[in-house]
């Protein structure tokens, strides 16, 4: 188990920063000195005080970066010129800047090799492989690994963000779907699902909406209800398949903490059927079965005496 | 020859029937939900979730009715044990259970229109209508509106505690109803209790 998570840690390395190695702190100063650059007029404070006068306010106002929020994300420690070339040196910036922006793939060939034959499979692939890209779902500003995010709430509410902005806004869900396709309503398709909301907050969508085949990541084959996961048990059982999801980023502080099975999905859910407590169980079930026996087995010594009793009347 | 008295009004035994199906409904229910096995379903999960809800809303509806039933008719007066000497009843209540039965002794404290219950019963049934159920009812409230449980409490999920007790207090009286059928059988005949508790009437 140990020796698997150690190759996970190896394997995962490298993907954290594409495939280069992090910076080093001399290489950091310089990156953010020259991101505070870019910032000076592509965040809030930027765009309230233009550092220049005759900008495009408005076409700025769609292109700002929250500094904190890029800070945490996965490309934190990269310059912004990493992805967007030399075209954005300078202000104003290159006509053809915007054709020479950075494509995932560039620095995540293997990953995006891994991923690209999933999506294929995928739903949005069969729908929408024209304008579907790695960008429609994944913000490079803002997006976060579950590993380092480590939260099982920040998780769920980092990546059901992206689902349900399109998918619970008929605004967004018509700019991409195909003409005739009319969004389903999201509430009535899950109604089978009890609880559905107070669900979405503490899982996410591709918990169910995803194979289990990737053992590096989640697939990004996203499925469609039918062939989606629907057994309740799947995840709601004391091997739930969320310790291979969810929570398995937290999977080496499992300590089955006063004795609970996924005492790890403790700390931020009590899911029935999956945190539960083996001695417990077992001491309850002894109790419920000593009660059965004890009175089945006065039963008998009722009907035995009460023969007894008769037949010795009888002489 | 058989003497009839009429023990139990039709609220009672209409309450009873109808707490005594919740009550199982839940039980097969909740044990499905909590003992869930992808490879041996009593219930399927999402049905017994749906299940357990409707008949908890229906056992909470059910326990007012109680309640308010007691109060007014004054039949709360019945679960009180009357002192003195409650303790010495329950210990003669026992040892009829333990031995005396099986002797053919009769039963010590035969249920009578003023005094329905004996010692031992109403301390039990009054531990587990005012102690057990309301705690058992509360947490199953909690479980259904999960908003209301704390966030979190010593690092864990704050439903943690409602849902130990929730289970703890359904064990108990899942123990209760076991023991409370059996005790049925304990009448002047086996049939005896059963029969008083459809038709009011006890017959010795």
């Amino acid at each position: 188990m140990r020796g698997a998570a150690a190759l996970l840690a190896l394997l995962a390395a490298p993907l954290a920063f594409g495939d280069d190695p992090p910076p080093t702190p001399e290489e950091l100063v310089k990156i953010r000195a020259a991101n505070a650059e870019c910032l000076s007029c592509h965040s809030e404070a930027g765009l309230k005080k233009p550092p220049k006068e005759g900008m495009d306010l408005k076409k700025l106002r769609s292109h700002l970066v929250h500094l904190d929020t890029f800070t945490a994300s996965d490309h934190g420690q990269m310059a912004c010129t990493k992805c967007h070339g030399d075209g954005y040196a300078e202000h104003p910036h290159a006509a053809d800047a915007k054709d020479e922006i950075a494509e995932c793939q560039d620095c995540h060939a293997r990953k995006a090799m891994r991923i690209e034959r999933q999506f294929d499979k995928s739903v949005h692939a069969e729908n929408l492989s024209d304008t579907f890209t790695c960008k429609t779902c994944h913000n490079a500003h803002t997006m976060a690994l579950a590993s380092k995010l480590r939260d099982p709430h920040k998780i769920v509410a980092q990546d059901n963000k992206i689902c349900l902005d399109c998918h619970d806004s008929d605004l967004a869900f018509a700019k991409m779907a195909p003409d005739n396709k009319k969004r389903p309503p999201i509430d009535e398709i899950h109604d089978w699902l009890p609880n559905t909301r107070l669900h979405w907050k503490a899982v996410r969508c591709v918990e169910c909406h995803t194979p289990t085949e990737d053992k590096l990541s989640l697939s990004h084959e996203i499925q469609n209800k039918d062939k989606a996961e629907k057994k309740c048990a799947t995840c709601h059982s004391a091997n739930s398949s969320l310790n291979a999801r969810l929570y398995r980023h937290l999977q080496a502080e499992e300590q089955n903490k006063y004795g609970f099975l996924n005492s790890v999905m403790l700390s931020s859910a009590y899911v029935v059927g999956a945190t539960r407590n083996p001695t417990l169980d077992k001491a309850l079930i002894a109790l419920f079965i000593a009660t059965v026996l004890g009175v089945i087995g006065h039963g008998i010594v009722r009907i035995i005496t009460t023969r007894l009793r008769r037949s010795k009347n009888h002489d | 020859m058989t003497k009839r008295v009429f023990m139990l009004p039709l609220w009672i035994r209409l309450w009873h029937w109808s707490n005594a199906l919740a009550i199982i409904v839940l039980s097969i229910t909740g044990i499905s939900l909590h003992f869930s096995d992808p490879g041996l379903p009593l219930v399927e999960f999402s049905l017994a979730a749906r299940i357990h809800n409707i008949a908890g809303v229906c056992l909470a509806v059910l326990y007012a009715g109680f309640v308010i039933g007691n109060i007014v008719s004054g039949n709360w007066w019945q679960y009180v044990p009357k002192s003195p000497g409650v303790i010495q009843r329950c210990l003669r209540q026992m040892q009829f259970y333990g031995s005396g039965i099986f002797k053919g002794e009769a039963e010590p404290f035969p249920p009578t229109p003023e005094v329905n219950f004996n010692a031992l019963q109403a301390v039990t049934y009054w531990s587990i209508m005012y102690l057990v159920m309301p705690v058992v009812i509360l947490s199953g409230l909690v479980f259904l509106y999960p908003q209301f449980a704390p966030a979190t409490l010593f690092g864990l999920d704050g439903l943690l505690p409602v849902a130990l007790v929730h289970y703890l207090g359904a064990a108990v009286i899942l123990l209760f109803m076991v023991s409370h059928i059996y005790l049925g059988t304990m009448g002047p005949k086996v049939s005896s209790l059963f029969k008083m508790m459809f038709t009011g009437w006890y017959e010795h």
